[in-house]
């Protein structure tokens, strides 16, 4: 979803590389980063396997810089590509608001491209919306191979949209920029001819769900369409045609209250000093605390060594996903938090005096006990 | 190069998309300012949930605001499907500790997260009691700007914008 923050000067929008696994989704994506002016990018960052395959998304920014007074970037994603990552791709998916799919040009291959070609149609239209209306730009990569399928082929067995199709040797950047350039040109276009126009946005969650995007088929009808579209309305809008596919559900009410923050700590005074983890997994899992280890992934920044050709496909998927673990043991975390108030150096101070008196009751106490749990067991057990 | 008409309106860009005007950010900024103050926190980061950041304050990281900003949307839509596995919507609060930094990522109303980084001159429950009252004003801040009537004028695009767009990229990928 395009974001216009008039108060950044900002305008972001999101692209997205898709396709089947091995069929150069990453390497359009580091091909873009090597050719683009330093000045004009950021990172690229990758979320991949120890086999160097894309674990979750790769991303870089793509700073067009000030234009008409906006600062102007794209956002650069790649999805996993291999079928089992479905669950991921879904969510790189999700505020995109164009796609170029990545179809590897070997005979061999085609199977592969239909099924990713299938589940990205499913995908959208579990978002509400419909690939043949969406910005799309297909590239027909490693033109190089000796199977590649004539283009016409190609465009007849993937092409049921006649979305605009470019041929590629991404490998060596041939058709890396222009297939970029035309989506672009295609999400530019789909801006100016977006639907309705925006009123004050209730939460996204709850809106009616399938409402679809209505695209115009060309750039200048559309723009002469939206020069007398009605005024915007609404500080902040949310796009139309942003669409959940879970049911309808209200937003639960804050557990907390805002304010004062002395009845809150009357309630819960450990927690909200520090030592929520004190209580264990339990608590920690009800205040919705998790933490996120990606063991086997590694979040690699550029130039990560790739030999695109010559990667086993199996390696990387006999390695698991991201594994998310628990808090840490409580004793640990007890131990931590304890740590971390008892070292106050400059932070804010305890917010009363009850409050630290109730603090420093309880540590008296649990003190107190462990010593009689001691003693017991040295002269009795 | 090749010469494009005007593909982009104001008009038309800010239809059906996700805008923020300067008046409302300003309160979010003093929002952010007045729970960086309280808290001690280093940092603080609003980001939307497609990734893109909303507005920042306090000290500036080594890091690129954009890379933080999409891995923070990334973690918090993946732990949205671990939720989902569970049986919650989502959860509206994430926290991974460093051994130096640590961050805490909470939901602010359906849009946004907000991404406080902290060190050891505060403690997580100073950040989650402050970030707490901070989520409900911005929540706030957020409701009542979506429930305003549009201010036409308020803010421009220049009518040449889409136009624009097509030229830089033609002169940056020569």
């Amino acid at each position: 979803m395009v974001q216009i923050n008039f108060a950044r000067k900002e305008i972001n929008c999101k692209l997205v590389y898709y396709g089947p696994g091995l069929s150069g989704k990453t390497t359009n994506l580091e091909m873009v980063h090597q050719r683009t002016p330093e000045q004009n990018k950021g990172e690229l960052t990758s979320i991949s396997t120890d086999g160097d395959r894309t674990l979750f998304f790769d991303f870089m920014p793509l700073d067009l810089g000030e234009i008409a007074g906006m600062k102007t970037k794209f956002h650069l994603y790649t999805v996993p590509g291999q079928v089992y990552y479905n669950s991921t791709r879904k969510l790189v998916l999700l505020g995109a608001d164009g796609i170029i799919f990545v179809a590897d040009s070997s005979r061999a291959k085609l199977a592969e491209n239909l099924e990713s070609l299938d589940n990205l149609r499913e995908n959208l239209a579990e978002m509400g919306k419909d690939l043949s209306k969406f910005p799309l730009v297909l590239q027909w990569n490693k033109r190089d191979v000796a199977d590649a399928m004539p283009v016409t082929e190609l465009n007849e067995r993937l092409n049921a949209f006649e979305a605009p199709s470019f041929e590629a040797v991404a490998s060596r950047g041939e058709g890396v920029i222009q297939t970029l350039k035309e989506l672009s040109a295609r999400v530019l276009a789909r801006i100016s001819s977006t639907e309705q126009a925006g009123l004050a946005a209730p939460p996204v969650e709850e809106r009616p769900a399938a409402v679809e995007p209505v695209e115009k088929p060309h750039a200048r009808e559309a723009a002469v369409q939206a020069q007398v579209a009605p005024p915007p309305v609404g500080g902040f809008q949310i796009e139309r045609n942003e669409v959940q596919s879970e049911p309808r559900r209200r937003e639960p009410e804050p557990r907390t209250l805002p304010l004062p923050a002395q009845s809150r700590v009357a309630s819960n005074p450990l927690e909200e000093m520090g030592v929520a983890a004190c209580a264990g997994p339990s608590a920690a899992a009800a205040s919705g605390q998790a933490s996120l280890v990606a063991a086997p992934a590694q979040v690699a920044t550029l130039e990560r060594p790739r030999a695109a050709q010559a990667r086993p496909a199996a390696r990387a998927e006999a390695r698991a996903p991201a594994h998310c673990h628990g808090v840490p043991p409580p004793a640990e975390s007890y131990r931590r938090e304890v740590r971390v108030i008892s070292g106050r150096r400059h932070g804010a101070p305890m917010r009363t005096d009850s409050d630290r008196s109730l603090v420093v009751g309880l540590i008296f106490g649990v003190a107190v006990a462990a010593a009689a749990v001691f003693a017991y067991t040295r002269f009795f057990g | 190069m090749t010469q494009r008409s005007p593909v982009v309106s104001d008009a038309a860009l800010r239809q059906g998309r996700v805008v923020y005007y300067e008046e409302h950010m300003a309160q979010v900024d003093r929002v952010l300012a007045e729970f960086l103050r309280r808290s001690g926190a280093r940092s603080a980061y609003l980001i939307d949930k497609d990734g893109h950041l909303i507005t920042k304050a306090g000290e500036a990281g080594d890091f690129h605001p954009d890379t933080i900003s999409a891995l923070v949307a990334g973690a918090f839509a993946a732990t949205k499907e671990m939720a989902r596995l569970l049986g919650e919507r989502e959860f509206s609060a994430l926290f991974h500790q460093g051994e130096r930094d640590n961050i805490q990522l909470s939901l602010v109303g359906n849009r946004a997260i907000l991404t406080v980084l902290f060190d050891d001159s505060t403690t997580l429950g100073m950040v989650r009691l402050y970030v707490s009252e901070a989520v409900s004003r911005l929540a706030g801040i957020f409701e009542r700007a979506a429930a305003q009537p549009g201010r036409e004028g308020a803010a421009q695009i220049d009518p040449s914008y889409g136009d624009s767009v097509q030229r830089t990229l033609d002169n940056l990928f020569k």
